[in-house]
């Protein structure tokens, strides 16, 4: 039954396999021993068919099974570290002490610490610390050293950006009213003191208030004589928590504003950041700029804990024109909330650094260890921007930045660009688009080649037992090789920092306060490319060229020894034999009052600044090379120190 | 009778099979089919499921698109059928819908992403999440912090899965890093994530950290979509398979620096430099000749206990296996200006080869496979005495020292303690090549007749 023959007599042949197999099946069927054949197949099919899915089944399961385990694999071995927090507790009162004495402080709320000071030397004044009136979280804690000068004013400007509703503790260690003025008593009895008024000399005083609220409770000690202090001060009081919602405002929610809101629950001293009408902007979007250079050169913010110095530094950043926010990261010396508060509220990258070593130390490992993971951050990056937490930044910094940025690449005899020009002071700067080179690193803004840093100064960094300030170091000739520096005419930054490791208020005051700042946007800076090595000394003898040499009879510091000219070029030409006899440019540098700490901002023994409005360019002769222009009938000026003069001693910065 | 029999039993084990099978049926639909449309055998054909997957895969990467970020594929299993018939892509391409590529019968598919370009978008998840998909963030720790200095920042975004029915789309984020080479994080589940969410087994990146040079991108159009691929799809997967990354232990290293500090004498400070340069040096020129090497010895003692040099070490050291040697390694190191110093033993017994650049010394000691030991041999010129390093079997990883990506033992601590001793972590400053590693075995000498071919001192 195999095959089937057609029959001879039929039509010419045309396939019609369906039918004969139609035949084929039908002879088939008749046949019952077929049909047992058939139903025996089938079976031997099915139990086929079941083995089979059985397998699948098997190695189906096997699978699942096995994913559950890969699961388990990737779980992380560590446990969750984290604690919970405890819940604010169901009570609604917390319990305050507060104690002052001349060589201790300190404020518990509900038996937790949250201030302790008995450090000998340390943390004079009125520490103020600032409570949450819902949760009783401590939001801010500041000490303002009232038996100096000003300070009351950083106190009165501080309670004045204090949201109202919160609870304020006020204690005093050793001496805080030698500097309080009327004007900070008269504010603190506002609040609800009764004795602030009465407040005197080495008094011992402690106070709990609501801003604009009730007082919870107020001791107050007088000192008996001039010489000792009252008698120490211990208050205990309760402060009734509010219902957090009176605590919070109702912005619109937003990217934004969830980050300010969560900001301005943890902290306080912000002013109107945290208002609820019209709260001050925290995103700024200024102008981008055309061509900028500097757009993908990251940013090394460097900070300590000063958070409201970081705050204002970044405000200023963050409004420079041409900034590009995904570039910056804050490096924080430090485990400090708020300054990484401060940081997430602007809605920045930040990194904390655990601190190693002591003073100078401390710093400039934060440094290192702050650049280093800059260039880790940022591999594909040839420079970086480093930034001190403590200054202004002027509005074309990066249009600055990026019209001079090529020249660190095209010069080997550059070190760096610097945002500050250690002599440019109100009446010693004057042209925002001038540039100059210096032999010295001014830092305070300032460009740094990753090669320079890879290559040569992280490798020999100074290691954490050496006390040395890293700037001093970058400085040293070991370091700079003869490089030098491109700076502006009017700094790019402000140095505004009048609390820090080298500075204090007398210290400010003299040096920095009067440095000028430019703000002027977009500014088109003059034939950059003169900058280079070669150039700029054709700019110089073309300078020297069109410059009138000054009377050199009459006394430099005198108003009169220049011309009641304008826009003019003068050379004066003062004496310095040796690298080492500064004494005529310091006491120069000191009837101008520029820095005169040590000598700073010259390029091969010539000062450029501005006098009444006027371009002086002083030669250091004969030791300069530009001494050669000085004329033979002119004497180089000599000053010689006056007699050592009052005045507080103050540290190098 | 036995008929009867025969066909009774048939229609018995049919009934109860059938019951089996019908049981087996609906155990298999409620129990494994749940797990996704990939159990479904891969037919030639397209099934309803796989034109429901192209059609998300082509949502999700038109959102990607959208907002900016520029995906490309890594599926292994989706890169491996390309690279098998790019020919046949081009005859799909006129068909109507198809899918086959990206359907491949894994519940996965795999993208990479530069970490750079990625700006924390809440509206490319909001928009994602909108569409459908459910997201898993997997974040960690950012490496680049990690470094001597103790340093921690937020957690980076390391992983993401996005899951539509049953389907998971892995998009890794791949960073850049200061060795000029992109890393991904190791996928590692918090306590309080979903374990069910993911497959997590079949996932082709987050098992170890990896390592990969950064690849060239073509656009190109796979089962019509718009996506990008490496240019060298089979370069990249190889690259794949062995892309396993170790971290420096940076947490031991400040311990040990702390108690033995680093020597920053500026003849320590030119070594390190020198090092730096030689090691730059040899990686180029052994990866032009296309030939693996890991640090051995000293250097690779230097990498894994301080993250650095070892100071007072004097040379480099790196070790290749016998059977990727090339007779042109000289030739090469050479006219890469380094001078071959010595040449020990024979391709068949304790090769060794020195070159000097400046005044620091290259070693390469090629290492012999022996049952599951592997060893390299070591030759006293004077003498002609042959000794033996043993090891245990390792396989390779990639690191970084100095700023390079280099392999290292992955069992780097066996390999050390088989080498230094249990006493690794305490430094040596007298060291003796031919007694002090714990080891050395003496290995007999070599014929005298052969000493000119075989030592050999320039």
């Amino acid at each position: 039954m195999e095959t089937w023959t057609p029959n001879p007599r039929a039509k010419p042949f045309i396939p019609r396999q369906q039918r004969s197999l139609y035949l084929t099946w039908k002879y088939k069927l008749t046949n019952k021993r077929t049909i047992r054949r058939f139903c025996q197949a089938g079976a031997m099919l099915f139990l086929l068919i079941t083995v089979i899915v059985n397998i699948k089944l098997i190695l189906d399961t096997r699978r699942v099974a096995d994913e559950d385990a890969a699961a388990q694999e990737h779980e992380d071995p560590i446990p969750n570290m984290e604690t919970p927090r405890k819940p604010a507790n169901g009570r609604k009162v917390l319990d305050i002490e507060v104690y002052s004495s001349r060589s201790k402080v300190y404020v518990a709320v509900d038996g937790t610490t949250v201030l302790e000071d008995d450090m000998r030397e340390q943390g004079r004044g009125i520490h103020v610390i600032v409570l949450n009136q819902a949760t009783g979280h401590v939001m801010a804690k500041r000490i303002f050293d009232t038996y100096s000068p000003h300070e009351d004013d950083a106190m009165i400007l501080f309670l004045n950006m204090v949201t109202r509703g919160r609870v304020l503790i006020f204690t005093i260690k050793d001496e805080g009213t030698f500097h309080l003025k009327d004007a900070a008593k008269n504010l603190l009895k506002s609040l609800g003191s009764q004795v602030s008024l009465n407040l005197n000399w080495r008094d011992m005083w402690t106070l709990v208030v609501k801003k604009g609220g009730q007082v919870y409770g107020e001791k107050h000690t007088k000192s008996p004589a001039l010489s000792t202090w009252g008698d120490p001060v211990l208050l205990k009081t309760e402060v009734q928590l509010t219902a957090s919602e009176e605590a919070e405002c109702h912005w619109p929610d937003n990217e934004l504003n969830r980050r300010r809101k969560l900001f301005c629950s943890k902290v306080e001293g912000y002013g109107s950041i945290c208002g609820c009408k019209d709260p001050a902007t925290i995103e700024f979007n200024p102008d981008p700029l055309p061509n900028n250079n500097v757009f993908n050169v990251p940013v090394a913010v460097i900070a300590g804990n000063r958070p409201n110095y970081l705050y204002r530094m970044l405000r200023s950043l963050l409004s420079a024109h041409g900034v590009n926010p995904q570039m910056i990261t804050v490096f924080i010396d430090g485990y400090y909330e708020e300054p990484m508060d401060v940081v997430e509220l602007f809605g920045l990258k930040g990194v904390q650094h655990t601190p190693i070593s002591i003073k100078n130390a401390r710093v400039s490992q934060h440094y290192k260890a702050s650049l280093t993971a800059t260039f880790n951050l940022h591999p594909e990056a040839n420079f970086a921007i480093v930034i001190e937490e403590d200054l202004d930044i002027s509005i074309d910094f990066f249009s600055f930045l990026s019209q001079t940025l090529h020249l660190l690449e095209e010069d080997d005899s550059l070190y760096c660009i610097s945002a500050w020009n250690d002599q440019g002071y109100e009446h010693t700067a004057e042209d925002p688009a001038l540039l100059y080179r210096v032999e010295s690193m001014p830092g305070l803004g300032w460009v740094l080649k990753k090669s320079l840093y890879k290559d040569e100064l992280e490798p020999k960094w100074p290691t954490p037992e050496k006390l040395w300030d890293w700037d001093m170091w970058m400085r040293m000739p070991e370091q700079r090789k003869g490089r030098e520096c491109v700076i502006p005419d009017v700094s790019r930054s402000y140095h505004f920092g009048i609390i820090g490791l080298n500075m204090n208020g007398y210290f400010h005051e003299v040096y920095f306060k009067k440095h000028k700042f430019n703000t002027v946007p977009n500014v088109q800076l003059t034939n950059v490319d003169s900058l280079k090595q070669d150039a700029y000394e054709v700019e110089i003898q073309n300078l020297f060229k069109e410059a009138e040499v000054l009377d050199h009879t009459k006394n430099p510091c005198e108003d009169s020894f220049l011309p009641d000219s304008e826009g003019k070029t003068y050379v004066m030409f003062i004496k310095m034999e040796t690298e080492t006899d500064t004494s005529t440019w310091t006491e120069l540098a000191k009837c101008l009052h520029v820095w005169d700490l040590d000598v700073r901002g010259y390029h091969r023994g010539l000062w450029r600044l501005f006098r009444k409005r006027n371009h002086v360019l002083v030669v250091a002769a004969p030791i300069s090379p530009y001494s050669v222009k000085k004329p033979a009938s002119v004497t180089p000026i000599h000053l010689e120190p006056l007699p050592k003069e009052e005045g507080a001693p103050v540290e190098q910065m | 009778m036995p008929r009867v029999n025969r066909t009774t039993v048939l229609t018995l084990l049919i009934i109860t099979s059938s019951v089996f099978l019908l049981f087996q049926l609906h155990y298999y639909r409620k129990y494994v089919s749940k797990q996704g449309p990939y159990i479904l055998s891969r037919t030639g054909h397209l099934t309803a499921n796989d034109i429901q997957w192209v059609s998300q895969l082509k949502k999700f990467l038109g959102l990607a698109r959208h907002f900016g970020l520029p995906l490309f594929l890594a599926d292994t299993a989706a890169l491996t059928l390309l690279s098998q018939d790019s020919l046949r892509q081009r005859d799909r391409l006129v068909h109507e819908p198809h899918c086959s590529f990206l359907c491949t019968g894994r519940p996965v598919t795999s993208f990479a992403l530069h970490a750079n370009l990625w700006k924390y978008e809440p509206g490319f998840l909001l928009a994602a999440k909108q569409k459908g998909f459910e997201l898993l963030e997997l974040r960690g720790q950012d490496p680049r912090l990690a470094s001597l200095d103790n340093l921690s920042g937020e957690e980076i975004p390391l992983h993401f899965l996005f899951r539509l029915h049953g389907h998971i789309i892995q998009v890794v984020f791949l960073y850049e890093r200061s060795g000029n080479y992109l890393w991904h994080g190791e996928l590692r589940l918090k306590a309080h994530v979903d374990r069910s969410f993911a497959p997590f087994k079949l996932l082709d990146y987050g098992r170890h950290p990896g390592s990969y040079d950064r690849p060239e991108l073509v656009l190109t159009v796979v089962d019509g979509i718009d996506v990008r691929i490496p240019r060298n799809i089979s370069r990249f997967l190889s690259e794949q398979r062995q892309a396993r990354f170790l971290e420096c232990r940076y947490r031991d290293a400040r311990n040990f620096l702390q108690l033995y500090p680093d020597d920053v004498s500026p003849d320590a400070v030119d070594f390190r430099r020198k090092v730096k340069s030689l090691l730059h040096l040899a990686g180029r020129t052994l990866a032009q000749l296309d030939i693996p090497f890991w640090l051995s010895s000293g250097t690779c003692l230097g990498w894994f206990r301080q993250c650095s040099v070892i100071s007072y070490s004097r040379d480099v050291d790196i070790g290749i296996f016998i059977g990727d040697f090339r007779s042109d390694i000289v030739s090469a190191f050479r006219s890469a200006g380094l001078s071959l110093k010595h040449k020990f033993g024979k391709v068949e017994d304790s090769l060794e080869l020195s070159f000097l650049s400046e005044d620091v010394k290259l070693d390469i000691f090629f290492f012999y496979g022996d049952g599951d030991v592997v060893w390299n041999g070591g030759t006293q010129a004077k003498s002609g005495k042959k000794f033996k390093y043993i090891f245990p079997r390792f396989s390779l990883c990639w690191a970084e020292l100095l700023d390079l990506k280099v392999r290292v033992p992955c069992e780097t601590l066996d390999y050390v303690t088989a080498n230094y001793g249990a006493s690794w972590s305490v430094p040596v400053r007298s060291w003796d090549w031919k007694s002090s590693p714990s080891n050395v075995q003496r290995n007999g000498e070599w014929p005298r007749a052969e000493w000119a071919e075989l030592i050999q001192v320039y």
